[in-house]
């Protein structure tokens, strides 16, 4: 995807970020206060997590429905690692995530040895995964989890003034540098790029395809493990409910960013923005006393307007490709 | 009737004058005219990207000009969409195919005009029935309530002929029609658009296949560089060095490869009995390092498939493949480069050679990113550019940098970008399907000399063509495919006449009638 076109994006997503947060400075009382911005950036963390979970399937041109099933799932796991079995919390953290890329993977695995279209395989895994969540809890939360854990969700690190920020927000950027990376400088991210916009070309080039479309869901169930930590150490317990109202944010998120649904371009730093966006209309819509029914309504609006956006975005790059399948040879040069 | 020729000459079919449409950074067309009379066949040439797609999508309505007047029967006309131009009468088979591959070959041809009756339900049996009148007529034999996935791209390319036929259009616009079709089937078309053009229809056939052009059509426009070289001239006072020159600014060069004996090279890959699940059967194949070895054959006597046997993209189910004389197994086709180092440039360059949408780089990096990668897969920054760079350079490909989309880049450099992808994976077995079609005159020598220059220099190459001309110029020894077997190996003695006839007869003998149609 071009470049000039990616830049539009996303100073464009940063002009709107912009407006509205200006619109909610004058209208939403205490939008600018510390606990308001601390809350905030508790919540974009969680939610640019689950974004880039969903972002690194639609790269490959597939998508995981079951984002939120994980997530929720390897929630109520941790709690269960930390309060029933007694590890300590790094190593719960540890196994959650490795059990988070062994779901994801499973996914992968369903996909690339049935050839069946991810959607279908990943919706089925969500109600599996879900259900499997609720007959094992019997839908009880695990509430007595270390002090070190559920303070890392609750107390600021930073605090600068009336600034103070959650340090679930670094361990988002921390994510996003990585992926950034991964995608920019590895072999890996190439892979899931070029798998994502054409399987077959990439296949027939010596990429291992199938092994890019399972490592990419195991990938996928990483992180949306990551977010469900994330969410319980913020929440201060493992609710089987967690998870549920993931979809819509996990889609918006990337796709507002600027990652193409069709897959083969991501934009990593974009569904941070994506994040931050929706998280910002959340509350601020919020503070502004609208019911909740109306954010709901107002954050599908957002998703619309991003696919519409999307939907433009392939047009011109395919208007690209086929205006220039005539450019003449010597003017391209030049 | 070829009265219809004394008609007043000022009434034109289809006059367009001035043409101007530009993309960013391209001017595509400068200034087009292009008049087309009734009962005509117009041929309409150019190497690629001078600008005959960027013609034909203005006409259909695709595109809109920036300048310039275009007319239908005299008649001023400014099309929005493709389906204003399909009621004003112009019908066009598409060189990108246009059909719908989950519906019946029936549906495909009565999309635009579906039969109804009682209002609105559509009539299955007339259309069934009219898809049968269209497709007898080309005489091909399909069940028109087959899925045209189903069918080959071949027999696709007739369907959308049909199609197009079938619209009973005045105005009818081919856009590269031959290109996947055997002599035969291109011989009965040609017998079909002689037939419409008596009847007064205004054909517009694009083309790069010189012969086709002198033996079917009456008049020539030449587009280069988006404007016009030659408008509207009568193609009997021109011979075919004339047109080339027009079309590429200068006269044309070919070069004349020298006759190989290759015979006592060290054998690199060997079949032994190979039989594919795609089709071809008991294939017994040598190819000698630094050999051109020819695969010929009609569309589908099963060498792409063979082909895809070889780098393990289809199952073989008995035989046995050989590498430097050792038995390979070749799983896919990862497996051929990283293990063997067999590369396969694929026929179909823009879904299966090339990602579109991604950069030169990326696109040729491809085949070398798991040779750059260091721990954890990381790639340098700079190592791409400089592991293929050098390639890019190598085969000229005209981009105006390496961050540039393939999709922008012309056909011709983009079978180049398909091509370096290969030579940076410094593979030592090249297998190249139809490495030229629908590639312009002056790329084509580019890319022969490539190849040539390519296998002088050890690389062995198993070359699939169509084209015999490229054949009889390229390859050392020509091994002939009929219905899925070797029909025979013959070793190229650089004479065409002779080596067509030889090639031919292994193909009638082999085949006996191929061409009876059912």
């Amino acid at each position: 995807m071009n470049l000039a076109l990616r830049m539009l994006d996303r100073t464009g997503l940063l002009a709107v970020i912009v407006v509205f947060w200006a619109i909610f400075v004058v209208f939403a009382d205490g939008f600018l206060n510390r606990v308001t911005i601390f809350g905030l950036s508790r919540t974009v963390a969680v939610t640019a997590v689950i974004g880039l979970s969903q972002m690194v399937v639609l790269g490959i041109g597939q998508m995981n429905l079951a984002v939120g099933a994980i997530g929720g799932m390897i929630g109520v796991f941790t709690g269960w690692l930390m309060q029933s079995v007694g590890l300590p919390v790094w190593a719960a953290v540890i196994v959650a995530l490795l059990f988070a890329a062994f779901v994801g993977w499973v996914n992968g695995i369903i996909i690339t040895k049935t050839g069946i279209n991810s959607f279908i395989v990943t919706l089925g895994m969500a109600s599996v995964i879900t259900g499997l969540v609720f007959i094992l809890t019997k839908a009880e939360a695990f509430r007595d989890l270390p002090d070190a854990y559920t303070s890392f969700g609750k107390v600021p690190w930073v605090e600068l003034g009336w600034l103070e920020l959650s340090p679930l927000i670094f361990i988002a950027v921390a994510i996003a540098i990585v992926m950034a990376l991964v995608y920019k400088r590895t072999t890996f991210g190439r892979w899931m790029l070029a798998t994502g916009a054409n399987p077959r070309a990439a296949e027939l080039s010596g990429v291992p395809v199938n092994f890019v479309v399972q490592a990419t869901h195991a990938l996928s169930g990483l992180l949306a493990g990551a977010a469900g930590i994330m969410i319980v150490s913020r929440l201060g317990s493992a609710l089987p409910s967690i998870g549920e109202n993931w979809l819509l944010p996990s889609f918006a998120a990337p796709i507002v960013g600027g990652t193409l649904l069709s897959g083969g371009a991501v934009a990593v730093f974009g569904t941070l923005l994506g994040a931050l966006l929706i998280e910002s209309v959340s509350v601020g819509l919020t503070l502004m006393n609208v019911p909740s029914f109306w954010i709901q309504l107002f954050i599908g609006l957002v998703l619309l307007l991003a696919v519409l956006i999307d939907r433009a975005r392939t047009v011109a790059v395919a208007r690209g490709q086929r205006g220039v399948r005539q450019t003449p040879a010597g003017a391209t040069s030049g | 009737m070829s009265t219809t020729l004394e008609a007043p000459p000022q009434t034109y079919a289809l006059e367009l004058r001035g043409i101007r449409k530009a993309f960013p950074g391209v001017q595509a067309l400068d200034g087009v005219d292009l008049v087309m009379r009734p009962g005509e066949i117009h041929a309409l040439v150019g190497e690629n990207g001078a600008g005959k797609s960027t013609l034909l999508k203005i006409i259909t309505g695709i595109y809109r000009p920036d300048e310039g007047t275009l007319e239908v029967d005299g008649q001023s006309r400014a099309f929005g969409s493709p389906r204003d131009s399909l009621h004003a009468g112009i019908g066009i088979v598409h060189q990108e195919r246009n059909l719908i591959p989950k519906f019946s070959v029936a549906e495909n041809i009565t999309l635009e005009q579906p039969p109804v009756r009682n209002g609105q339900w559509i009539d299955r049996d007339r259309m069934r029935t009219e898809s049968e009148r269209w497709l007898d007529l080309l005489q091909i034999p399909i069940d028109p309530e087959r899925s045209v996935e189903d069918l080959s791209v071949a027999q696709r390319q007739l369907v959308e002929i049909a199609k197009a036929l079938s619209l009973e259009s005045r105005i009818l616009l081919l856009d590269e029609p031959t290109a996947s079709l055997t002599p035969h089937e291109t011989a009965v078309l040609f017998e079909i658009l002689q037939r419409l053009r008596d009847d007064g229809v205004a054909i517009l056939f694009v083309s790069h296949k010189l012969e086709e052009i002198f033996a079917i059509c009456d008049r020539v426009t030449v587009l280069r560089d988006g404007k016009v070289a030659a408008l509207d001239r009568d193609l009997r006072e021109l011979d075919r060095d004339q047109l080339v020159t027009l079309m590429i600014g200068r006269s044309e060069h070919v070069a004349e490869f020298p006759q190989r004996d290759l015979s006592e090279a060290p054998v690199v890959l060997e079949l032994r009995d190979v039989t594919s699940a795609a089709g071809p059967t008991d294939i017994d194949l040598a190819l000698h390092k630094g050999e051109i070895l020819g695969l010929y054959g009609l569309v589908g006597a099963g060498r792409t498939e063979l082909a895809r046997t070889i780098i393990g993209d289809v199952p073989m189910t008995s035989g046995e493949i050989l590498v430097d004389g050792q038995s390979a197994i070749i799983s896919d086709a990862r497996a051929a480069l990283e293990r063997y180092r067999i590369g396969y440039v694929s026929e179909n360059r823009q879904t299966e050679g090339l990602i579109l949408s991604h950069s030169v780089l990326a696109n040729v990096a491809m085949t070398v990113w798991s040779r750059l990668a260091t721990w954890l897969g990381w790639i340098q920054p700079g190592a791409e550019r400089s592991a293929v760079g050098p390639f890019i350079d190598r085969l000229q490909v005209k981009t105006p940098s390496l961050e540039q989309q393939v999709g922008n880049l012309s056909g011709g450099n983009q079978q180049k970008v398909s091509l370096s992808k290969w030579l940076a994976a410094q593979t030592a077995i090249l297998i190249v399907d139809e490495p030229t079609v629908g590639i312009d005159v002056k790329t084509k020598h580019e890319l022969h000399e490539l190849i040539w220059e390519l296998a002088n220099q050890g690389l062995s190459i198993l070359l699939i063509s169509s084209d015999m001309p490229e054949m009889v110029q390229l390859a050392d020894r020509i091994v002939v495919m009929v219905d899925r077997r070797v029909a025979g190996s013959l070793p190229n003695n650089r004479n065409y006449d002779d080596m067509s006839q030889q090639i031919m007869s292994l193909i009638h003998r082999r085949a006996d009638p191929p061409d009876t149609p059912a």
